[in-house]
């Protein structure tokens, strides 16, 4: 986790001269004055990942551990305008970062090390004629527990450093199953607006209109093979034909779906714990105003009944520091928990899914 | 000088008897004594008790008085805080005496002093310190004062009687000058005693070795004295030359030079000379003679210029000559007894031991002791003989000495151990001491028949209890039996005669350790029990609860070797947990890496050490409870696979798994942990044999199961054990795949007789742990199948956690003032699901079920 908030700071530290540069880039767009123009520009339509992108990405995690360790990483790439509004984002390349253990200089000056390994890694770029614009980051997730607070934390930096960026998660079980799992991530204005705030409370929530579905919206990805490399994959395609045993109806129903529910069950004992904790505030709130309430009456009857007597009034004001407000409970937590149960349940409804059709194909060939 | 010569009388009797309040006063101390330094410079000016005090009252009287003269405050407030400290220490005097007259005068003087300056304008114009000081005193002494009102008043009526200083001992100074000569005896003897009740209080600061049987024989020769103050003592001095006591004088003190002045002229001119010759040449050897020659080495023990080895061979001397004048056993007795006493005290520091030599001799003067005792029924010795009563020369009365044999055998005991304790525990000398104990063993069997005969209860109780302390942990191969009786013998004796509680769990922490040695389980467990020591033994001292530590643990291996093996690992696990069963049995110091231990704590753990020949092998004790942690652990983790929440019974033994899991590579196992976690690994998947193989093999064989005695048994009963809990385990695990099992191939399987098997099984299935049926006519097991899979467990459990959460969620709901009743509805909406759910199920099962015919 430590390492992670290294890597937001150091990148965060660094995107600063990117961010001049997307600036200089979005020159020809007249800069929009409100808020709301604002929302419209950020806008995404979908992200267009090149293979080399991709394969860089699967490689990267495969050699940290096959997931079991985090693998991050930088994207580079541009933010292409179409037809005036629609909005892509196009990741031609990526390098992944450093871990704190094989780095020489240690952990002591890791930030450093990173930022110097950034800027190294955007001039070779450079001078090679590949795009040096950074466009967010990448990070593996096992079993799609990628949603936490540092997670959110470190996307909010990138985000409010280049107003673009992207995140994109991949998960290495799924694709040895199977299915690539490549999905970008960004995080909703609103979302932003509240981290801006760094004001957790109910209310703001209430204010934002925010949900668990509603922080962090997934954009779409497309996967773009350049012409070399689709003629590639064609001639892969003769040299290697397609194995006979297909593992197409391997069910494997236990493993996966066990892991899920476990993960599944620790979720709802946290999401659990915070409704307690949220529950607790409640009553204490209401505890408070109740008494505030009690305390506020019999002033006001003592005042009336000073006013009768012609006594100066007793002040009002004092009600805040007599009664403290409660510190604000955070609601994040609960947010980015019940994002993550949404996650699990999804992943089991296509896992099921994929299941249940294997099942009812297999009848029907079996009945035959 | 004159202040010393107490002469008169009266004035004597009083002194005397303020000698005895000394004495009185600290009793127990031992006389370890050192000179003061005060002594070494020559001039020694010795006063009772209460002219001390006296003394330093009046000083300090003097000192509030200057004080006063110059109205210095802050200096009579501390004065009057050291007045105050001193007279709480003559508090005894003053209660015999009376208030000091002038100590009342002085405070009342203060009192009236403080109070008029209070009242006057002076406390204006003082310096602050002096004001501050002043407010203080005054509170301070108007309280103090309470306690003294009467004094006080009659000091006021009658002030004529109450001098501003007391004189000492007036009347002596007169006198002395004129009695000096005639007295010298007497003088010397005072001095003597005065000197001893001084040295005795001084002896309080010095630190020096504390053994009760120190004490007393430090008493008895205390007392002695006061015998030969008697009349017949008297008589024999009178007729003694003063040059012999001169001798004797200077002979307590050989390492001194000085001479002490406070003796007359002709004694100072008289170089010191060491003398080694006891007696004068044209001195008659008598038994009171003897007897107080005797007194006076011994009354030179512990001081600081004394040299031991002198004293030693003095009384070898002294044993020679009273041998050679036939003075009788009892003299004979009573030398050795001091000669014991003395050889104890040879070593100054408590960490060091006798040497060999030493103990042999000891050994031997023990014997001779005991003998006496035992061939002279005449001969009364006796910690409760006052002295007075004492009788070592008159052979008209019986003999009566004052002393404890017990005690000195037990003194030997210990200084047995210290020796074991410095001994290598491994080398070829460790051994040689060792064969030293048998002669202990057989010195403390004398001492028994002479108990048996003499003593009281409470003796022979004491006697037994380190009679069965010294048998208690040796295992007896061929007599097993008459080892049995004579402890059950010995112990119940002390069970009904015994008084204090100590020596009764004593016994019976040996008691039960003897029975668990040799395999009573069940006498051990029920003594055990009986006892009820494990509620009282956290406020036990430590050497109990090493002995209940070292009780529990055998009483485990007991459990181990007859098959109990739940009891085995709850006796285990205290001593397990935590690793520190090195420092729980004390059979080794541990250093731990969080913990500082001080130098004293150390050396203090030091000495609790146990022998090396009493120890239990730490490897067997963790062997037994890793093999018996395994025996259930195993079948206990099979059965609960699927729970989420892991319940730990032997956290040290998950941890050895863990350890082993966490290797990259394991290879072939080589000690005895990686053993027993290699076959608690082949267990899991129900292969006893293998799992035997892992647990005894050449290697165990020589590491651990060959420490116990009948370990052929021992090793038998454990293959019966291992195949016992891995057809638990097999059945756990693997019940999922069978539809049936017959018991024939089960007992195939794991080399169980049938009806074995068929006992296990049925007991599983009683306790729901298996979820089958038993078919007689076929002899096998139908398998029920109602246990969920493992998917099935988590959905439930992820329901249960889920019907949580909605609680959680209502109550929310409610406390905002929601509809509750939208969520009552869904609430119910949510009983027809799972009825729904439920009859969905028992399709499933019905459907199930016709499948099964129809493939029969």
């Amino acid at each position: 986790m430590s390492q992670r908030q290294h890597n937001s700071a150091s990148t965060s530290s660094q995107t600063s001269a990117p961010a001049a540069q997307l600036a200089s880039l979005n020159e020809n767009v007249p800069t929009p004055v409100s808020a709301a123009n604002q929302i419209a520009k950020s806008r995404i339509d979908y992200v267009q990942v090149d293979a080399l992108v991709l394969l860089k990405i699967i490689k990267h995690t495969q050699e940290s551990g096959g997931g079991a360790e985090l693998a991050q990483g930088i994207l580079t790439g541009m933010v292409q305008i179409q037809d005036g509004n629609s909005k892509r984002i196009e990741v031609t390349n990526c390098f992944g970062l450093p871990t704190a253990n094989n780095l020489k200089g240690g952990t002591a000056d890791y930030n450093e090390q990173c930022n110097i390994f950034i800027t190294d890694n955007l001039k070779t770029f450079r001078h090679l004629n590949i795009d040096h614009l950074i466009i967010g980051w990448y990070q593996s997730s096992l079993f799609g527990n990628f949603v936490n607070k540092n997670f959110i934390e470190d996307h909010f930096m990138y985000q409010s450093d280049i107003e673009d960026s992207i995140v994109i998660i991949y998960d290495p079980f799924k694709t040895q199953h199977g299915s690539v799992y490549f999905k970008a991530f960004r995080l909703t204005p609103n979302m932003m607006e509240m981290q801006n705030r760094k004001d957790f409370s109910p209310e703001t929530i209430k204010d934002l209109k925010l949900n668990h579905e509603n922080f962090m919206e997934e954009l779409p990805v497309v996967i773009r093979n350049s012409h070399l490399v689709n003629s590639l994959l064609c001639e892969l395609e003769d040299l290697n034909p397609t194995p006979k045993h297909q593992s197409f109806f391997d069910l494997a129903t236990g493993s996966v779906l066990e892991k899920n529910l476990r993960s599944l069950i620790d979720n709802v004992d946290e999401l659990t714990v915070d409704t307690a904790k949220f529950l607790n505030y409640h009553k204490q709130l209401q505890k408070q105003n109740h008494l505030k309430q009690q305390h506020l009456q019999k002033r006001e009857a003592e005042n009336s009944a000073r006013r009768a007597r012609g006594d100066p009034l007793l002040p009002e004001e004092d009600i805040n520091k007599i009664f403290k407000p409660l510190p604000p409970i955070s609601r994040l937590e609960t947010l980015l928990i019940s994002n993550q149960i949404q996650n699990y349940c999804q992943q089991i409804t296509d896992f099921t899914s994929q299941s249940f059709s294997n099942l009812f194909i297999t009848e029907a060939v079996q009945n035959k | 000088m004159s202040k010393f010569f107490v002469q008169n009388s009266s004035s004597e009797s009083e002194s005397e008897s303020e000698d005895e309040i000394a004495e009185v006063q600290k009793p127990t101390r031992p006389m370890y004594t050192y000179e003061s330094d005060e002594d070494q410079k020559g001039s020694r000016v010795v006063l009772s008790e209460r002219d001390k005090r006296i003394e330093e009252i009046n000083n300090l009287v003097r000192q509030l008085k200057n004080a006063k003269k110059i109205r210095d405050i802050v200096k009579s407030n501390q004065t009057f805080d050291e007045l105050v400290k001193v007279y709480d220490k003559c508090r005894k005097v003053v209660e015999k005496d009376g208030h000091f007259k002038h100590f009342i005068r002085a405070i009342a003087d203060l009192e009236t002093f403080v109070n008029e300056l209070w009242d006057s304008s002076w406390k204006a114009s003082a310096s602050k310190s002096n004001s501050t000081a002043l407010t203080k005193l005054r509170q301070r002494i108007r309280k103090y004062n309470k306690d003294y009102e009467k004094e006080i008043s009659d000091y006021k009526a009658h002030s004529d009687n109450y001098p501003e200083e007391e004189k000492i001992s007036k009347t002596d100074s007169e006198e002395s000058e004129s009695e000096e000569e005639v007295q010298p005896k007497k003088e010397l003897k005072t001095k003597t005693k005065v000197e001893k009740s001084e040295s005795e209080s001084e002896s309080g600061e010095e630190d020096s070795e504390s053994e009760i049987s120190w004490d007393e024989t430090e008493e008895s020769t205390s007392d002695e004295e006061l015998v030969y103050d008697k009349a017949d003592a008297y008589k024999l001095f009178l007729k003694d030359t003063t040059s012999t006591k001169t001798k004797k004088d200077e002979k307590k003190r050989p390492k001194e030079k000085k001479v002490v002045v406070t003796v007359d002229t002709d004694r100072e001119s008289e170089k010191p000379k060491f003398e080694r010759k006891l007696f004068a040449k044209e001195e008659e050897i008598t038994p009171i003679n003897v007897f107080n020659k005797l007194n006076e080495i011994v009354s030179a023990r512990g001081r600081k210029g004394t040299d031991r080895h002198d004293q030693l061979e003095m009384l070898k001397e002294l044993r020679e000559i009273s041998r050679a004048h036939n003075f009788g056993s009892a003299m004979d007795f009573k030398i050795v007894f001091n000669q014991m006493a003395i050889s104890f005290d040879y070593n100054t520091r408590i960490s060091a031991c006798m040497k060999s030599e030493v103990f042999q001799e000891c050994l031997n003067m023990l014997d001779q002791m005991i003998n006496i005792v035992l061939e002279n029924p005449d001969i009364e010795v006796s910690e409760n003989v006052s002295d007075e009563e004492e009788n070592v020369h008159d052979n008209t009365k019986p003999y009566k000495i004052r002393g404890c044999v017990l005690t000195i055998t037990d003194r030997m005991h210990e200084e047995f151990t210290k020796i074991l304790q410095q001994c290598d525990a491994h080398g070829t000398e460790y051994v040689e001491r060792l064969k030293d104990e048998p002669k202990l063993n057989a010195l403390i069997d004398k001492l028994q028949n002479y108990l048996e005969m003499r003593g009281n209860s409470q003796e022979i109780c004491r006697v037994y209890l380190r009679k069965v302390e010294n048998i208690y942990y040796k295992y007896d191969k061929n007599n097993e039996k008459n080892s049995a009786e004579l402890i059950d013998r010995l112990c119940k004796y002390i069970y009904t005669n015994d008084s204090t509680d100590r020596l009764r769990a004593k016994a019976m922490l040996c008691h039960v350790y003897h029975n668990a040695l040799h395999d009573r389980w069940f006498e051990a467990r029920d003594l055990l029990l009986m006892s009820h020591l494990q509620e009282s033994i956290d406020n036990s001292d430590i050497l109990l609860q090493i002995l209940y530590n070292r009780t529990m643990v055998q009483v485990g291996l007991c459990a181990f070797r007859v098959g109990c093996i739940k009891d085995a690992h709850s006796a285990l696990l205290d001593i397990q947990v935590g690793n520190r069963a090195k420092e729980l049995l004390a059979q080794g110091v541990m250093m731990q890496r969080n913990i500082e231990k001080s130098k004293e704590q150390e050396i203090k753990e030091r000495q609790r050490l146990i022998p090396f020949h009493m120890h239990i092998n730490l490897e067997l004790i963790e062997c037994v409870y890793l093999v018996s942690a395994m025996l259930i652990e195993i079948p206990f983790m099979s059965s609960r696979e699927f729970e989420t929440k892991k319940r730990l019974i032997s956290k040290q033994f998950h941890y050895q798994m863990k350890l082993s899991e966490r290797q990259p590579v394991v290879g072939p196992p080589e000690n005895m942990r990686e053993h027993v976690v290699a076959a608690s690994r082949v267990m899991k998947k129900g292969d006893w044999k293998a799992c035997t193989d892992y647990l005894i093999n050449d290697k165990m064989n020589a590491k651990v199961w060959d420490l116990m005695p009948q370990s052929d048994r021992v090793k038998q009963l454990l293959i019966e054990k291992v195949k016992e809990e891995s057809l638990r385990t097999y059945l756990f695990r693997f019940s999922g795949v069978y539809e049936s099992i017959s018991i024939e191939s089960l007992a195939k399987m794991f080399d169980l007789p049938r009806n074995f098997v068929y006992s296990v099984i049925s007991k599983m299935i009683i306790n729901e742990e298996l979820m089958a049926s038993l078919d007689e006519p076929t002899q096998t097991i139908v398998m029920h199948r109602t246990e969920p899979t493992k998917l099935q467990t988590l959905a439930l459990q992820l329901s249960e956690k889920i019907s949580n959460l909605m609680d959680q969620t209502e109550r929310m709901v409610q406390i905002r003032g929601g509809e509750m009743g939208a969520f009552l509805n869904r609430n119910q909406q949510g009983q027809q699901n799972q009825q729904a759910q439920q009859s969905k199920q028992q399709g499933y099962k019905q459907t199930r079920n016709q499948r099964n015919q129809q493939q029969k």
